[in-house]
């Protein structure tokens, strides 16, 4: 059972320069080749500013957010269970986002062979001025180390 | 020359987006995808240690096929904004997999000049097998004219559009939950198919249930104010 007073903890906003070659590569990566993210005078003639990220390119950033200590156990296994990002505006080539991670809930769930610790994960991306740019949620099924699978 | 732009008006309830066939995933790619994320999980690079703990072989990160899915929705919705993107992981995909991504249209709306259409998403394995569903809201300009207008600093067009959902009776609906369901067995993602917590802005929520592999539904809804666009 995971520690209800892990809800709220936070790690500090970490800086992400959101660079063009990190665009290309993470487009390339997915087999997505719309010259959008490649290509700086056809992302402007189809009306965005410059090179634009793909709507994943959040999984990408990194903050200061250590899952184990925010959660206060040792973690033996992590399971991606959902995903959700709100984006207040694209991510473009050469933002400067603050991401910042938090523990947005923590609960049990049953399952066939008992019950699973579930954690919710919220990172939040700001841009320099601190407006939001964007929501990310993760649902992880969470295994602690001592726990047998 | 950017893609033709969709608009709004052009939109209906129950449109199906062009399914999108990914190349087979291989371990090159997860590889790509290890290095372009940031994310080095050895199950999804490490052949002998995933089959040190249990896994016929690596398999693709969710956010990896998460990346696929949001290629068809950036491929349709040119020209419009991304809000809100989300999904449930409830199948492995392996090396060899080829993920089928589709789409339809469960949701449209606006008022006060600001237009969004809601979708409902799912990838599938080369088996037909539900690998990932979700969905997604899309902002979009109202038609040309209204892009036009507000990009030159006019007021956009305004048109008041109820909602317009997909509608599924609650039978078929845990009809559907049950195929899905069954469908879903093995990944340790199952747990995704209970309901659950979702806090997430869940508006059009009676198109949740939509089965994904039901073909694109009874619409009920007609189409009544779209039609009053003013000039």
């Amino acid at each position: 059972m995971l520690d209800k007073n892990a809800i709220g903890r936070a790690s500090p906003p970490t800086l992400n320069e959101v660079e063009k070659g990190a665009i290309r590569r993470f487009a390339e990566a997915i087999g997505d080749y719309n010259p959008i993210y490649y290509d700086e005078e056809y992302a402007r003639a189809s009306g965005y500013p410059t090179i634009v990220a793909p709507p994943t390119f959040p999984a990408s950033f990194h903050s200061a957010a250590d899952l184990r200590e925010l959660l206060g156990v040792g973690i033996k296994s992590l399971l991606h269970a959902e995903q959700g990002f709100d984006y207040e505006r694209p991510i473009f080539a050469g933002d400067r986002i603050y991401v910042s991670t938090r523990v947005s809930d923590v609960f049990e769930r049953p399952n066939m062979s008992g019950k699973m610790d579930i954690a919710v994960i919220e990172d939040e991306g700001r841009d320099e001025e601190g407006n939001l740019v964007f929501r990310a949620r993760r649902t992880l099924v969470v295994r602690a180390a001592k726990e047998n699978v | 020359m950017p893609a033709r732009k969709l608009y709004f008006e052009s939109i209906r309830v129950g449109d199906e987006l062009p399914a999108l066939a990914k190349a087979p995933v291989d371990r090159v790619q997860l590889s790509r995808y290890a290095g372009a994320s940031g994310d080095y999980n050895p199950v999804h690079v490490d052949e002998l240690y995933a089959k040190s703990v249990g896994m016929p072989s690596v398999y693709a990160p969710g956010m990896l096929v998460m990346g696929m899915l949001g290629q068809l929705i950036s491929d349709w919705a040119r020209g419009g904004q991304l809000r809100r993107y989300n999904v449930r992981f409830i199948k492995m995909v392996w090396p060899g997999d080829t993920v089928v991504c589709k789409g339809r249209v469960s949701d449209r709306h606006g008022s006060g000049g600001r237009y969004f259409v809601e979708i409902d998403l799912w990838a599938e394995n080369q088996k037909g097998e539900l690998v990932m569903k979700g969905g997604s809201q899309i902002q979009l300009f109202y038609s040309l004219e209204d892009e036009n207008r507000q990009r030159s600093g006019q007021s956009p067009i305004v048109v008041e559009v109820p909602r317009e959902s997909l509608v599924v009776q609650a039978p078929q609906a845990s009809t559907s939950e049950a195929a899905s369901s069954s469908s879903a067995p093995t990944a340790p993602e199952e747990e995704g198919d209970e309901d659950e917590d979702s806090d997430e802005p869940r508006t059009g929520a009676s198109s949740k249930k939509t089965a994904p592999r039901e073909k694109p539904a009874a619409k009920t809804a007609s189409l009544p104010a779209a039609k009053k666009a003013k000039k």
